[in-house]
Order: structure tokens, then sequence, then C-alpha cells
């Protein structure tokens, strides 16, 4: 049983590693909950200083499993050498763990603050192509639900 | 770092003032913290900065133009959703009687 519980004892300590290294990960994640991960360091350019502000966004997601057993003792009929003979002498057992995970990152520019001798001014960046992919998405909407409607009123 | 308490939270941050000649700005932050036993989310983005000039402190606030034309658009599509969802009851009510 000695083995048994080795094997299991290595499959906690590396589920529990793993664990830990999540956990690190996790503390990552939240770090891009501060506003330094939001406002750039800023770029002086002549009398004028920049700072990029961004929306930032992240996920992460793991998981993990761990499994075993213990089978039935084989009897001597079915062993078909000597060394195996001897290792069934103990009860065959399986264990097995594994873990997985994914994340992403995603960050927009919204505006640029600049610093010069008029004083301080935000700029904002437009995103136009997000603008008109939404824009047609809403076209496309309103005119799916007028003709369902016609339809239904036709009908 | 401090540990969010909740699973769900929900904080206003301020960064560490930067000091360009006799402006100092203080960038703000808001971020919604989703934390779970399997994994996490974060969105940040910035709000506001903090002018001080001259002994005087403004806040300037920082508009996300994309995002307020994006759910302006989302709003004129459940206007128009509602407003058809009405008017159809009302046709049909008509209708029977």
């Amino acid at each position: 049983m000695n083995g048994i519980s080795e094997k299991f004892n290595h499959i906690a300590i590396t589920t529990v590693k793993g664990q830990e290294q999540s956990m690190a990960l996790m503390e990552k994640l939240l770090a891009t909950a501060q506003p330094s991960a939001v406002y750039s360091a800023p770029v002086t350019s002549g009398d004028y200083t920049i700072i990029t502000a961004s929306e930032v966004s992240a996920g992460i997601g793991f998981g993990y499993g761990l499994g075993g057993g213990v089978g039935p003792k084989s009897s001597e009929g079915e062993t078909t050498s000597e060394a195996e003979a001897q290792e069934t002498q103990e009860q065959p057992s399986g264990f097995g763990g594994g873990g997985g995970g994914g994340g992403a990152a995603m960050a927009r520019p919204v505006a640029v603050i600049s610093v010069g001798p008029e004083g301080v001014q935000i700029q904002p960046i437009v995103d136009a192509s997000k603008i008109a992919l939404a824009f047609f998405t809403t076209l496309g909407g309103m005119v799916i639900m007028l003709s369902r409607m016609r339809r239904a009123s036709r009908g | 770092m401090a540990q969010p308490e909740g699973i769900i939270r929900w904080q206003t941050l301020s960064g560490e003032p930067i000091t360009v000649g006799d402006v100092t700005i203080t960038p703000q932050s808001q971020a919604l913290i989703i934390r779970l036993p399997f994994g996490g989310l974060v969105w940040n983005r910035p709000v506001a900065v903090l002018v001080e000039h001259g002994g005087q402190t403004r806040r300037m606030p920082i508009i996300d133009i994309t995002r307020v034309v994006q759910l302006g658009l989302l709003g004129l599509n459940l206007a128009f959703a509602i407003f058809l969802v009405l008017s159809t009851r009302r046709k049909t009510k008509r209708g029977v009687k």
C-alpha cells in the first residue's frame, strides 16, 4: 500500500503546485485592476507631455481533476511472468490528475491626455470600425424585426 | 496589494500623481473585479483625471465616445423593438374590436 500512497502523494503535490501557480496568476490578473494598467507612462516631446488612457479587460479560467482507484487482486492463473506475479501481490491501483486553463486580455485606447502650453486637454479616441459595426448590426436588427412584425400582422 | 473582499467588486482608485511643470495630474480608474474559485475577470477603465494647477483642483472626465455610441445604438434598437411590439398589439386590438 506504500506504493499507492506515494503515487497519490505525488499527484496531490503536483496538483497543489498547479493551484499555487493559478493563484499567482490570479494575483497578476488583479494587478490589471490598478490605475497603472489603464494609464501609460508620460511621454514628453518638446513642450507637450502625453499620457494615453486605455480600457483594459482580462480574464482567466482554470480547472483541475484528480482521481484514482484500487482494482481487485488478480488470481495466480492470470499472471504471465514472474515479475508480474510479484507485482500482483499488491492490489493493482491507478491514480491520475490533470489541469488546464486559459485566458484572454484586451486593451483599447480611449483617450489621450496632453499637457502643454494650452493646459491640460483630453482628446477622445474614436474607434470608427467598432462604431460602424455597431451601426450596421443595429440597422440589420431593425430591418429583421420590422419584416417579422409585418409578416406576423399579415398572417 | 489589497485582496478583494467579495466575488464581485466595483472600485474606483486613484493612481500615482504625475507632475508636469506646475501641473499635477492624478489619474482615476474604475474597475470591476469578478473573482471565482476557477478563474476571474477584471474590467478596468479610465474615468477622470484630477488636475491641480495654481492651488485649484478640477476634475476632467474621460468620456469613451466609442462606448457611448455603441450603447446609444443598443438603446435605439431596444426602443425600436418596444415600439414595434406596442404598435402591433394596438393594431391587433383594433382588428379584434
